[in-house]
């Protein structure tokens, strides 16, 4: 599956009437803030940083008096989506509503900071942006899952199995396996990057 | 099952992160006990992230856009940020629990990381407050003993009592585990709780007891609750 190429737009263009939508490429959101999580790609983050900063930015200066506060939202939300990104599930919802709730968190930890003069951070508590680290409820459906994660590599051309299969399974980082293969790096990069996006369209495609 | 529910009003202001740490844990742990209402704050999430990076701006925002940014340097925010390409750990919390009257009561995780004062017993009711630094708000763990209640009481405030565990009954019927039940100065009751029973509850401001001899009591209406 070829990523789709997709420009955002950086300012609002022939927009006539309020409460209209910007046009927001959900699929290239989320796969940036995988490449991010997957990869610690910096462009990635760049393309994220372009297009959440600015808004985060006019929402936290509605919400606190001080410059300095609306910026230090900014940068807290920035550099949990850059910390946390692995904790972003493709299959429970948007990039957005993820980022969302990043910027809720730290909004509702700052105000409290303001206001109650509290260093906690409670709102990981009330609104925890991953679910729960692997509840016991889950290890059942996680097997299935994990059968059905199974059968799709299988499906996979040969040569993006085995990257996948060493990078998943056998733990082997991407330096190694370019060795192991005697293939350059690159190559194991965006053959890893192919397979994803096949499994990703199989497994939770129509989120996307 | 669960009848008593946060209203849509009070959801929202839970999504956008408006409410106060105490009613924000009341809504989240009624959430957790109540699919019902989860689905329903999904929904608003979905749209507050929608309302908040999804529509376009008038043109106005354009100029303001240059004007407000100007004073950030994002590049160096960029740059700080991306220094570490350490991600964070998530570490499982451990659970915890708390003692009142000898019975020991798992906390729900939304409190785990609250500050609790030690529990005070009064009779039949045992309760430890908790210390968000609120000011009116008070919050607390309300353990009740079988056979025990709380005086007729209305509140000048509101009064939320959130049932952990357990039950109780008051003159509008009997609730369960999960029940939300959010009350203002237009509602009179005693609750009595027939077999025992944990709440987690927040009040903006001190019971008033309404009935009779425990009238009486009135000077010690802040101390429940």
């Amino acid at each position: 599956m070829v990523q789709a190429q997709m420009n955002l737009p950086t300012k609002p263009s022939g927009v006539t009437s309020k409460g209209m939508k910007e046009q927001v490429d959900h699929r290239q959101l989320s796969q940036w803030l995988i490449a991010v999580a997957e990869q610690r790609d910096k462009q990635a983050f760049a393309c994220l940083f372009k297009f959440f900063a600015p808004k985060i930015l006019r929402i936290a200066q509605s919400k606190f008096n001080q410059e300095a506060q609306a910026s230090e939202v900014v940068q807290e939300t920035m550099s949990n989506v850059w910390r946390k990104a692995h904790l972003f599930d493709n299959a429970k919802g948007a990039a957005t509503t993820w980022v969302y709730t990043v910027m809720r968190n730290v909004t509702f930890d700052m105000l409290r900071k303001v206001q109650s003069n509290r260093e906690d951070t409670l709102s990981d508590d009330f609104w925890p942006i991953a679910e729960s680290v692997v509840a016991e409820e889950d290890t059942f459906s996680d097997h299935l899952e994990k059968d059905k994660i199974l059968s799709c590599i299988d499906e996979l051309p040969e040569n993006q199995q085995q990257v996948v299969k060493g990078f998943y399974f056998m733990e082997m980082s991407q330096e190694q396996l370019a060795k192991h293969l005697n293939l350059p790096l690159g190559t194991i990069k965006s053959r890893l990057r192919l397979a994803l996006a096949k499994l990703r369209a199989q497994l939770g495609g129509k989120h996307d | 099952m669960i009848k008593h529910h946060p209203s849509q009003e009070l959801l929202q202001a839970f999504v956008n992160g408006e409410l106060p740490a105490s009613l924000s844990a009341g809504v989240a742990i009624h959430a957790d006990m109540c699919p019902a209402c989860q689905a329903n704050i999904a929904n608003l999430t979905e749209q507050a992230a929608e309302n908040s990076f999804e529509q376009a701006f008038l043109h106005q925002f354009v100029v303001d856009e240059s004007d407000d940014i100007s004073d950030i340097d994002f590049d160096r925010m960029f740059e700080e940020i991306t220094q570490t390409d350490d991600l964070a750990s998530v570490t499982p919390s451990q659970a915890k629990f708390v003692t009142l009257k000898g019975k020991e009561y798992k906390l729900p995780k939304q409190l785990q990381h609250m500050e609790f004062a030690s529990p005070m017993n009064l009779g039949k009711l045992a309760r430890s407050r908790i210390n968000l630094g609120e000011g009116e708000i008070h919050s607390s763990l309300l353990h009740i003993d079988p056979g025990g209640s709380v005086p007729q009481h209305t509140h000048h405030g509101y009064e939320l009592t959130l049932l952990l565990e357990g039950s109780f009954s008051d003159e509008m019927g009997e609730y369960h585990a999960g029940d939300f039940i959010l009350l203002d100065q237009n509602h009179d009751h005693s609750p009595v709780s027939e077999n025992g029973c944990l709440c987690f509850t927040v009040a903006n401001d001190a019971l008033h007891f309404t009935k009779g001899f425990n009238k009486l009591l009135n000077p010690f209406g802040s101390l429940i609750y």
